[in-house]
């Protein structure tokens, strides 16, 4: 038998297996990652990452470990509500990636806060 | 000024002397010129050092605090630290593809001359894909990405290195993170120059296959130390995200894993030469790719260089690459069936080292798919990602198959699996069945742990009952087969690694805490006491220190401000380790009426990832240092052996 159709079995079980792997993992957990009008136009119930930029209505409570803002892009808004440690840089201004759900109530509870700076190699690039 | 012109015209000498040499190379290969070959490998080894030039002036500038330099005031400043300073050569993309360069040159050189007896027409290949990749990188350095820039005003001070790299870390990880990408170049140039010139001896495989490590064991330091880094400084508890940037420094190192226990079947048996090959020329392939999307931003990450023009330059690259490497291997190893006919046996070694292969393979896959989700899904319609729970969904039941073929496959004899084999399997066998049983009598009920922790102790017995029948019979072959014991070493390292991910993965307890100086707080069997904070100026930035208690311990953890980067802040961890769990604070926020909120890890076994992957670098490297590798089907043949056979 040749070494070819001898590891053929073998090595298609394991193909078979990481394909099957690969599609029920990205299918159980993969995230849309949308804009806040994205998201404001076709409302998902599922878990979604939003990327978008914070208000100047940041509010701290609870130690600072609760944080609600605006989180808003070109036309579209809407209020955050996190729960968590804040990344270093945040600040209003800057652009944030939030992880969590839109509820009914049309807040949008996020269990992850990323910041997601143009750099974090460098600095802001010079200008004269 | 002048040194940016002396950098910049160092780089297109460079640029000149590597074209050169790889045309020459290549044409001396074709024609078998002996000059020629001698020619254009003196031409690389100039190209070399116009690179070592550029790179000198380069830091001269960081040095001299030179801020004509674009890239000198983007990434320093007076006030920073002059470690730090000299960092700052591979703290941005021009500087650390000029590394890149640079240890692509001096490594390339060092393969070259160590390559004295292989042949003079693998070494002009060699020495032509060598000189193409370098000629490659310094045409970007030179006209894409030069660090070499003009301001046309000289500001009085720089930006400054962003606060998050002003950190240890800095100085050690990405040197040897990149320079260990930069060293998969070289056994891909041998791997193709073999293709090339269509033939390869038992000294062409030692040469490669000790690139390869060198590669590999720069790749695993690499990984290790980036995991260090990102534990101690980024405050989330953890030190793996599945990052594509994370991602991407992984995959050539799950291909070369692959490569460095594949090659054996070929070193004792003259099997799988082809794929051996693919597997050297995939872990290349793999550092471009992941280049390309680690540079060029085009998948959402929290690492991102700053997005720069070269994307599209190594996106190019890399269809060259892939469409040279794959056109080489159809064309050359299209013409010939494997080995001496005969298949490779499924239960034996070379079976369990073939179907290592194909898991690894199939993690790589996993990872890959992962990482170009964003990007596949975003051309389609709705960008779509997946985080930590894919990854440990799809990966986690490769692993666990990986980690029982660490049990079983070095029990199993070459060629043929006998009823030996059978009875060589009960102490793994054993030692996992404890290992369950232990586990469910403590209340362990979680998946993870109750399947990867007692492989794991299968895979331990079984390099700890090699050892020991060693020590009993013939403690001399300790030494004398020190490849083979060095890999067990590394095996046991391994199973330590594993050991540390899976307990602090596990049983990780986190807990929030706000207090009032003097208050306390448990977690985990830590009682801890805040005494109170304090402000300290330290230069370049100031400190809030808070002093935690717990026992006779102090921890500080603390937040820096820098004042002249626009105040902002960074989080300074506080972790005391001990072989059992790291205690991790965290300071969250200070709040107005005095009081502070922290964030608490308790991370178990931690500790143990980082013992267990300095095992597995030591094993690796006693096991091959002054190493004659066994070669019994390569040294039978005086003549060189065709490849691919």
């Amino acid at each position: 038998m040749s070494a070819i159709l001898r590891w053929s079995l073998p090595a298609l079980v394991v193909a078979g297996c990481v394909g099957y792997l690969i599609y029920s993992a990205s299918g159980a957990s993969a995230e849309y990652y949308v804009t806040v009008s994205e998201l404001r136009m076709h409302p998902t119930a599922g878990d979604v990452r939003v990327a978008g930029v914070v208000q100047d209505d940041v509010r701290k409570s609870d130690g600072g470990l609760r944080v609600t803002f605006t989180e808003k892009d070109g036309t579209a808004s809407m209020p955050v509500d996190y729960a968590g440690t804040l990344p270093d840089i945040f600040k209003p201004g800057i652009t944030v990636v939030v992880e969590g759900k839109l509820d009914g109530d049309g807040v949008f509870h996020a269990w992850t806060l990323l910041a997601k700076c143009p750099s974090r190699f460098s600095t802001q690039p010079y200008t004269q | 000024m002048i040194l940016a012109y002396l950098g910049a015209g160092a780089l297109l000498a460079g640029l000149v002397l590597g074209g050169f040499s790889a045309m020459l190379s290549f044409f001396a290969g074709w024609r078998q010129t002996t000059v020629f070959i001698q020619v254009g490998r003196r031409a690389f080894y100039a190209a070399t050092v116009m690179t070592v030039l550029a790179a000198a002036v380069l830091e001269l500038a960081l040095l001299t605090h030179d801020f004509s330099l674009v890239y000198v005031t983007e990434h320093t400043d007076l006030s920073t630290p002059l470690a730090l300073v000299a960092a700052g050569f591979y703290g941005g993309q021009e500087g650390s593809l000029l590394y890149w360069t640079l240890i692509l040159g001096v490594l390339g050189t060092a393969s070259l001359v160590a390559a004295g007896s292989l042949g003079d027409r693998v070494l002009a290949y060699a020495t032509g894909i060598l000189a193409t990749i370098l000629s490659f990188f310094l045409f970007v350095l030179a006209v894409v990405a030069s660090p070499f820039e003009l301001l046309s005003l000289t500001p009085p001070d720089g930006l400054g290195l962003n606060p998050v790299l002003r950190d240890g870390g800095m100085l050690i990880h990405p040197p040897v993170v990149l320079a260990g990408f930069a060293a998969f170049a070289i056994p891909f140039a041998f791997a193709c120059a073999a293709l090339l010139a269509g033939r390869a001896d038992a000294a062409w495989i030692r040469h490669t296959r000790r690139f390869a490590l060198l590669a590999w064991s720069l790749q695993t330091a690499g990984l290790l130390l980036g995991m260090w880094w990102a534990y101690h400084v980024l405050g989330w508890g953890g030190y793996w995200g599945w990052d594509p940037v994370e991602n991407v420094a992984l995959m050539p190192w799950l291909a070369t894993t692959a490569y460095l226990h594949s090659s054996q079947v070929q070193e004792r048996r003259g099997r799988l030469r082809t794929w051996n090959l693919g597997l050297v020329i995939l872990a290349f392939l793999l550092v471009v790719f992941g280049t390309f999307i680690v540079r060029s931003g085009v998948v959402p990450s929290v690492h991102t260089f700053a997005i720069s023009a070269i994307g599209p330059w190594f996106l190019a690259f890399l269809f060259a690459c892939l469409v040279f490497s794959v056109a080489l291997v159809a064309i050359r190893s299209g013409t010939s069936s494997e080995g001496d006919g005969r298949a490779v046996p499924v239960a034996s070694r070379e079976g369990a080292f073939v179907l290592q292969n194909l898991l690894l393979i199939g993690v790589i896959a996993v990872v890959m798919w992962g990482t170009v989700l964003p990007l596949v899904s975003g051309m389609l319609g709705a960008e779509r990602v997946v985080g930590a729970p894919y990854y440990e969904r799809a990966a986690g039941p490769l692993f666990a198959a990986l980690l029982a073929l660490l049990a079983i496959g070095p029990l199993l004899p070459w060629r043929h699996a006998g009823r030996a084999t059978v009875r060589a399997l009960r102490w793994p066998a054993a030692g996992a069945a404890i290992t369950l049983v232990v586990l469910l009598v403590l209340g362990v009920r979680s998946w993870s742990a109750l399947i990867g922790l007692p492989l794991a102790a299968g895979a331990a017995s079984t390099a700890i009952s090699e050892f020991g029948r060693a020590l009993l019979r013939r403690p001399q072959v300790l030494v004398r087969r020190r490849r083979r014991y060095g890999a067990y070493l590394a095996h046991m390292g391994l199973v330590v690694v594993v050991a540390g991910i899976a307990a602090s993965h596990v049983w990780q307890q986190e807990k929030d805490v706000t207090l009032q100086p003097g208050g306390s707080a448990a977690v985990g069997g830590y009682t801890l006491t805040y005494a109170g904070a304090e402000q300290r100026d330290l230069g370049d930035h100031t400190e809030y220190v808070a002093a935690m208690r717990f026992g006779d311990q102090t921890l500080e953890p603390a937040r820096a401000t820098y004042a002249g980067l626009g105040g902002q802040a960074l989080t300074h961890v506080a972790i005391s380790t001990t072989p059992a769990a790291d205690l991790y604070v965290v300071l969250a926020a200070t709040n107005e009426d005095g009081s502070a909120t922290f964030r608490i890890f308790v991370n178990p076994l931690v500790a143990w990832i980082w013992a267990g992957g300095a095992v597995i670098i030591v094993g690796v490297v006693l096991g091959n240092v002054g190493e004659t590798s066994p070669m019994p089907e390569l040294a039978r043949r005086r003549s060189p052996v065709t490849l691919p056979a």
